[in-house]
């Protein structure tokens, strides 16, 4: 059985906004950074369906350098909640407002 | 061009990878006590032998990586922007107390790696390439703004670079992929291609993917309403990296933006002509131009609010790149040529504008106006370069700023559209003049002369006073920087 | 039909020591939901970037027999990016667990101190 394009890309605009809302309105750090995640692998799932669709393989080339590179992004934003950690002793971000806006 | 073929013609950005994998070694095998000096050294050196390879690389425009990257005139302007940008801020590192409590040899390693990022952002004509440059320039970035590991100013605003960062670029690539869908190919040529035969179902798509893909450019130019990380970034960041970023990052989203927007929603694939084409439903100039109304609008109202001159100077920061998107409004190659011009100018001005704001944090740690009262009776020179940045950041005759902006105008008024920003544009240079204004008055006005003198390191005001010149320069001889833009307004086009 | 068979079958005796987590027989200390030792994050990290960044071999294995030497030798630079970062943890000794800081280390135990970074 051959899965249609329109069901993928169903399933992937809604994984994508799952992930805009936990980014928008979680206020764990880490768990907006796992819904960041969640956003990638909509586009990477995307990209998959689109790729298969056209017959281009660019399209999984794309995906494998969105892994590749949310992994170092992630990597340097934990590394930033541990540092943020060291001096704040949270990772609530709503606590994290020294700034005036 | 293949692989092999194409190594030659990049041969400035493997300098600067090859030269960072050096001083990842160097730093971690060499532990004496002149280390960050060493580390220092080998960063310039490599940044010198990178311009030398880009001057002296005259081809005409070609693509390189099979397609990947574009080597023309366009792409070098730029890559000159970004070195001398560079070069400008690690002549200054060594003198910036803030940084003092830190170890500053990876400070230099990151802002190799963005310079590399922003060589490539020049340069894309792949997809791939647009999301890999965007990455590495975002990802150093989040680093040297988080520099100050012990201070949770620096922190905070490096933790929100990184939330609003991810989430701009997910967005961006979210936009890409459809993008993609409805092309069948990553390529931007390939893409233009099809997407002038695009069945009219759709339509909707490519606007929505069109919306999605100006999320994350508008987010490295911190256009309005992609803007909220700005102020906090800018003021928790280390101010040598606050002018970093204020103007090299900017000027590679607008040559990004301004090359991928424009092949692939543009009139026609060289540029040297044409307009925004009307994605169905969306008329794509006037967007721009509501975007670059909000932009400075907002930018200069919350200006005016600021105390602190890093707080002010971002927010000013915001404004100019809505200066600047009016002219991209009409996207033919006069307009390109203005956006350029000013980018050049305004490097130096804001550079200059947040070097007098180093000198001022080495004095006294705080960077409020409060603290720059009487600074043009201790410090005459350096008071008198940042009252011309700051008369050149507001446009105003002799200096470059003004030029740069007239430009600007006549973009607009050449092409007789959109009368309204240009109106606007005016006014709301007249409200930027009261808030530099203010620093002005603070500086030269508000207190009596103490006979107090204070000096900062030679190099550091040195540097000051350097920036000055082609300010000064351009505001009455503009015309080599002018032919220099013009001549640079060659882009690499398949069809050649 | 085994799960309901088993439902009604068996005694409903609820209490405290029924609801409690099952450590291997052992009573239970604390919540899981302990803050764990920093370490555990960078450790994580540095595995995290060289698992990842293995995923690019992957289309490199697929077309390596089409194109030979010249994607040999692409991979082995980019294998040895990959361990110039290495290289860069290790002697950076963010990869030791005990870390060796003795600030005020006399005579003989001096050179344990770690280089001030």
């Amino acid at each position: 059985m051959v899965v249609p394009l329109y069901h993928i890309l169903a399933f992937a605009g809604l994984l994508f906004t799952i992930g805009v809302v936990g980014v928008l309105f979680r206020r764990n750090a880490i768990i907006v950074f796992m819904s960041v995640e969640i956003m990638l692998n909509a586009v990477n799932l995307a990209f998959v369906a689109f790729s298969r669709y056209h017959g281009n393989v660019n399209g999984q080339v794309f995906v494998f350098f969105i892994m590749t590179l949310a992994a170092a992004e992630v990597a340097v934003g934990l590394a930033i909640i541990v540092s943020l950690f060291r001096n704040l002793r949270t990772s609530d971000i709503s606590e994290i407002r020294l700034m005036k806006h | 061009m293949s692989n092999i073929q194409s190594l030659t013609y990049f041969l400035p950005e493997l300098i600067l990878t090859s030269s960072a994998m050096v001083i990842i070694l160097t730093d971690v095998f060499f532990r004496g006590r002149n280390r960050n000096r060493l580390i220092w050294l080998l960063s310039l050196v490599a940044l010198g032998i990178a311009a030398i390879f880009l001057l002296l690389q005259t081809t005409p425009p070609d693509a390189i990586f099979y397609g990947a990257l574009a080597v023309d005139p366009y792409s070098r302007f730029f890559k000159w922007i970004f070195l001398l940008a560079t070069v400008v801020i690690y002549v200054v590192s060594p003198y910036s107390r803030e940084l003092d409590n830190n170890p500053r040899h990876e400070y230099y390693l990151f802002m190799l790696l963005v310079v590399f990022g922003l060589f490539l952002m020049a340069s894309a004509l792949d997809l791939i390439i647009v999301y890999l440059s965007i990455e590495i320039v975002s990802i150093g970035s989040f680093v040297l703004a988080g520099f100050l590991k012990q201070e949770r100013l620096s922190n905070e605003s490096s933790l929100k670079y990184v939330i609003y960062g991810a989430l701009s670029s997910g967005v961006m690539l979210y936009g890409l992929s459809l993008l993609f869908g409805i092309a069948g190919s990553t390529n931007v040529f390939d893409i233009q291609a099809a997407l002038s035969g695009v069945p009219d179902k759709a339509h909707l798509t490519l606007a929505v993917a069109l919306l999605l893909v100006l999320t994350g450019f508008g987010y490295k130019i911190a256009m309005v309403p992609f803007h909220f990380w700005t102020p906090d970034v800018y003021q928790g960041a280390p101010t040598t990296i606050t002018a970093y970023l204020s103007v090299a990052p900017k000027a590679a989203g607008f040559a990004l933006a301004l090359r991928i927007l424009g092949i692939t929603f543009g009139s026609s694939p060289d540029m040297n002509l044409g307009e925004w084409l009307p994605v169905e439903g969306l008329p794509f100039g006037t967007l721009i131009a509501i975007f670059s109304a909000a932009t400075m609008t907002v930018g200069n109202i919350i200006a005016i609010q600021q105390s602190s001159v890093k707080r002010l100077l971002a927010y000013s920061s915001i404004a100019h790149a809505g200066y600047m998107l009016m002219a991209a409004a009409i996207l033919n190659a006069q307009a390109v040529s203005a956006i350029m011009f000013y980018l050049a100018v305004y490097l130096f001005m804001n550079l200059g504008a947040f070097l007098v704001a180093i000198f001022i944090h080495n004095r006294y740690g705080y960077d409020e106006i409060e603290e720059w009262k009487g600074l043009g009776f201790q410090a005459p020179a350096v008071a008198v370069a940042m009252g011309i940045f700051l008369f050149s950041l507001t446009g105003l005759p002799p200096t470059a700023g003004f030029v740069g902006k007239v430009y600007l105008f006549s973009v607009l008024i050449e092409a007789q559209q959109f009368w309204w920003l240009a109106v606007l544009g005016v006014l709301n240079s007249v409200v930027s003049l009261y808030y530099y204004m203010r620093i002005l008055k603070a500086m030269f006005l508000d207190s009596e002369p103490t006979g107090e003198r204070i000096s900062g390191h030679p190099a550091l005001s040195g540097t000051i006073l350097l920036l000055m010149i082609p300010v000064l320069l351009f505001g009455v001889y503009w015309s080599p920087l002018m032919n220099l833009v013009r001549s640079s307004l060659e882009f690499f086009s398949p069809g050649m | 039909m085994a799960l309901i068979l088993q439902r009604l079958v068996a005694p409903a005796r609820r209490g405290a020591l029924k609801h409690s987590t099952y450590e291997c027989g052992e009573e239970v200390e604390g919540s899981a939901w302990t803050q764990f030792n920093i370490r555990f994050y960078v450790i994580a990290l540095v595995f995290l970037i060289f698992d990842v960044e293995v995923v690019i071999l992957f289309p490199w294995a697929v077309v390596f027999k089409d194109i030979g030497l010249v994607a040999f030798v692409e991979m082995l630079i980019f294998l040895c990016v990959l361990t110039i970062g290495l290289v860069a943890v290790w002697r950076r000794r963010d990869l030791d667990w005990v870390k060796m800081v003795l600030p005020y280390a006399r005579g003989r135990y001096a050179r344990l101190t770690r280089d001030p970074d």
